[in-house]
């Protein structure tokens, strides 16, 4: 049988506390066979935001998007006033995601992309030229050191002229990230 | 007129491949408008800001 070992923080003089459920059923947490920080919802930062109002894309010039209302901000760690970055305080994995959305476009290079620390980092899908409305988004998983890494949303179109994000709050545009593991 | 419409005057043969690839066009919402965040031409020589202005 293996042994529960506690071990006091180097750093930290806080007390550990299992609680027990708060029902009469038994419950049991295994814990798996690998060394590593157990991560739960405190140390796992998340955020959603959306942007209010339409943003003018010039052509062919990448330009950060504008989130400036926020759905969640678990940790704090969006800027939704002056940079519009993720900045997390955990080192870890996160699945970012983002979209935008154009009215009509005559253009087939038009996509959403993730920046980390100032620079194209991934490409999300694009866009053919369409009558109606176009809809880019892009979805990737991007380790963050738990400092000095951000990301951010930046969108391209070549259309020939600037063009207006369209908006339609809370689904369009937006921006989020998600811890998925610890580093 | 756009960084981008100056770029093309000054070298008109710059395709939309270009500007996705060893050229990149950046604007960071910052109130401080367009700027060449990249470029990496093989031939065409770095607009200077008098061109550009």
């Amino acid at each position: 049988m293996a042994a529960l070992i506690p071990s006091a923080s180097a750093t930290g003089s806080g007390t550990m506390t299992l609680a027990g459920p708060s029902t009469n059923s038994n419950q049991t947490v295994t814990i798996p066979d690998a060394t590593g920080t157990m991560m739960v919802s405190g140390n796992m930062p998340a955020f959603s935001a959306y942007a209010s109002g339409n943003q003018s894309i010039s052509n062919a010039t990448f330009t950060k998007l504008q989130f400036n209302t926020e759905e969640f901000d678990t940790a704090n760690c969006f800027d939704n006033a002056t940079n519009y970055r993720f900045t997390p305080t955990v080192a870890g994995y996160y699945q970012v995601n983002g979209a935008v959305l154009f009215g009509a476009i005559t253009s087939a290079n038009s996509f959403v992309g993730i920046y980390k620390n100032g620079s194209r980092f991934k490409d999300g899908s694009g866009s053919s030229t369409v009558a109606s409305y176009s809809y880019m988004s892009v979805s990737a998983l991007v380790y963050l050191n738990g400092s000095t890494d951000y990301v951010e949303l930046y969108c391209y179109q070549s259309s020939g002229s600037a063009q207006n994000t369209q908006v339609s709050t809370p689904a369009n545009p937006y921006f989020q990230a998600a811890m998925i593991r610890g580093a | 007129m756009m960084l981008y419409d100056k770029i093309k005057t000054l070298y008109p043969q710059l395709t939309d491949h270009d500007f996705m690839t060893v050229i990149t066009l950046q604007n960071d919402s910052d109130g401080k408008g367009d700027y060449i965040a990249k470029w990496e031409h093989p031939t065409l020589a770095r607009p200077t800001e008098e061109q550009l202005a």
